[in-house]
């Protein structure tokens, strides 16, 4: 069984990774406020995952010759 | 599920709780100095407390600047005798023993420098620090004349401030107090709470993370808060910022200009025009002496007692008006209309909910999607008026007297319009109706289109009564205790609503603004 090309969850970190980045240098540069940001919107990471998660199901069934 | 997925869904979940918890604890943690721990600003444990004094002579007639600096303790600046500025040193060191802590004390010194019309007051806490790992408060007593202007820097402490000419204060991780103020007053503060009342001049502002109380303010003020709530009592002019807190403001001689976000909004006793733009949160304005600007998402807006015109937009949410003398102009996105004494006409836009207006003079035009609209004049129809609603019924109270000429149709429903000349056609339809005609005399065009039912209800006839708009109390012009210092004439704007039914008594040009001089970025 080959490993997928594609993990939703490996996105889902890589993702959170680069926008924690992002927003971690922004506020450095004192264009954001880090803390309110992050406690605003952090359930977005779960809803970016959950959708991986649903392309990822909708990928595997629309190609039965893929594990 | 493997293995991935369930250390994701911790690690996510681990995240959210460490940036709650942290957003919680907010400013109140950091390491301190060894053997003792910094909480809240503040050092714990075993301490001993000591007091040195000093005094400088101030230039006879001259209003002296005084510059304080201090970290780790209070600050409290109040009024004192003419000619002199007295400093007390309180010393709190944290180590085991007295006489450790007595050592260390005589190590503290305080520094009175300056000639005599600059005095700058502080300690060699900055030399003490390097190396030193014991934790130690400095709390700084002043007493200075009346015609001082302060200008105060502190971190973890409280800053206290009464009866002087002038205040610029930066302070940090305690409150700030200031009272009694001549002149202009500016201050910077975060994490904690602030407290400003009677100032003589105009007042600039900003707060991070603390719940602000003005009161009292004779200039203009320019106010930005962040993450906390912000009251004002009794004020000229105010510019706000706001985000993440609420906004309360009584009593404003002047107009009130408000940005703000996640904010709801209430103001009351306003002599000026409003300018408020706010979102995720209702905002309230009672007795309004100039016109009103609002813009408002996911909120609602309550307007009554509004001498001047009204303008608003909201969305998510409703707009409730009663009693507005000046023209009307409302649109509503997923939301509806209720309306009391509209005395000069309106004109609304409304999807999602019904539009209802009781009592109203003037011009009116109404468009409602999703909605219907009951509408009843104030007295005899005497201006045109518009309607329409797309899957909704338009219901007309008819006051008798005044005629009109009508011209109703409803697509899918029908017209009940059961007065004198007025001809219904449904002919060659297959649904729908349609009524034109001239009721009475004639007079005003009535135009009425609904995709459902349309209504015109004969009523009896009654008046607007207009008088019943509050008008605005006036703002208290106050003066600080005692003041001390020349302070510029910078009187109250007095409430001078244009209102209609008082043409003798025009408006007042305001105030001319203050130096807006905005408060430097800090994070």
């Amino acid at each position: 069984m080959s490993r997928p090309a594609f993990s939703p969850e490996g996105v889902t970190f890589g993702v959170c990774l680069v926008a924690l980045g992002v927003m971690g240098t922004l506020a450095n540069l004192g264009r954001l406020e880090l803390l309110p940001l992050l406690r605003t919107w952090w359930p977005l990471a779960l809803v970016v995952w959950g959708v991986l998660e649903l392309v990822d199901l909708w990928v595997r069934r629309s190609s039965p010759g893929r594990s | 599920m493997n293995a991935r997925k369930i250390a994701l869904l911790v690690l996510i979940v681990a995240f959210a709780a460490s940036v709650e918890t942290a957003w919680n604890v907010g400013g109140d943690m950091s390491l301190g100095p060894e053997g003792c721990r910094v909480m809240g600003g503040r050092f714990y444990g075993p301490s001993w407390a000591f007091e040195t004094t000093a005094e400088r002579e101030i230039t006879a007639g001259v209003a002296p600047r005084l510059e304080i600096e201090n970290s780790f303790g209070a600050v409290r600046v109040g009024k004192g005798a003419p000619g002199v500025v007295k400093v007390r040193l309180r010393k709190v060191v944290f180590l085991p023993t007295e006489e450790k802590a007595s050592a260390f004390a005589e190590r503290i010194e305080l520094r009175l420098t300056g000639d005599g019309e600059r005095v700058r007051v502080s300690t060699n806490r900055a030399e003490l620090g390097r190396g030193e790992q014991t934790g130690f408060e400095t709390h700084l007593e002043i007493e200075a004349p009346a015609e001082t202007v302060a200008e105060v820097r502190n971190e973890h402490g409280r800053v206290e401030l009464t009866g002087l000419a002038g205040a610029d204060v930066a302070s940090s991780f305690e409150g700030v107090e200031i009272a009694g103020v001549a002149g202009d007053v500016k201050l910077e503060a975060r994490h904690g709470g602030v407290s400003v009342e009677r100032v003589g001049g105009g007042l600039q502002l900003s707060v991070r993370h603390g719940d602000v109380s003005v009161s009292e303010v004779v200039g203009s003020s320019k106010l930005d808060v962040k993450h906390g709530s912000l009251g004002t009592r009794s004020t000229a002019s105010l510019e706000i910022e706001l985000a993440h807190g609420e906004l309360t403001a009584a009593s404003v001689g002047g107009d009130l200009v408000v940005r703000s976000q996640h904010a709801p909004v209430s103001a009351s006793d306003v002599t000026g025009r409003t300018d408020i733009e706010t979102s995720f949160g209702d905002v309230r304005l009672e007795r309004v002496g100039g016109d009103v600007h609002t813009r408002v998402q996911h909120g609602k807006l309550t307007a009554s007692d509004v001498s001047g015109g009204l303008n608003a937009e909201t969305t998510h949410d409703g707009v409730e008006l009663e009693r507005v003398l000046g023209p009307v102009e409302v649109k509503v996105q997923h939301g509806g209309l209720e309306a009391k004494g509209l005395a000069a006409g309106a004109r609304v836009q409304a999807s999602g909910a019904d539009v209802a207006i009781d009592g109203f003079a003037g011009k009116v035009d109404v468009e409602v999607e999703r909605g219907s609209a009951r509408l009843a004049p104030g007295g005899v129809l005497a201006a045109e008026l518009i309607a329409r609603a797309t899957h909704g019924d338009i219901e007309l109270d008819v006051p008798e007297g005044r005629g009109f000429e009508l011209e109703a149709e409803s697509r899918r429903g029908q017209v009940n319009a059961p007065l004198q000349g007025l001809d219904s056609s449904d002919d060659d339809r297959r649904r729908g109706q349609r009524v034109v005609g001239r009721h009475g005399t004639g007079g005003p065009s009535v135009r009425l289109t609904a995709d459902g039912d349309v209504t015109l209800e004969p009523r009896p006839v009654r008046s607007l009564t207009l008088s019943a708009v509050q008008k605005p109390r006036a703002a208290a012009n106050t003066t600080p205790e005692e003041p001390a210092a020349p302070m510029s004439p910078k009187p109250v704007v007095k409430p001078s609503p244009a209102l209609p039914a008082e043409p003798k008594a025009p408006p007042q040009p305001e105030a001319p603004p203050e130096d807006p001089g905005k408060p430097g970025h800090t994070r």
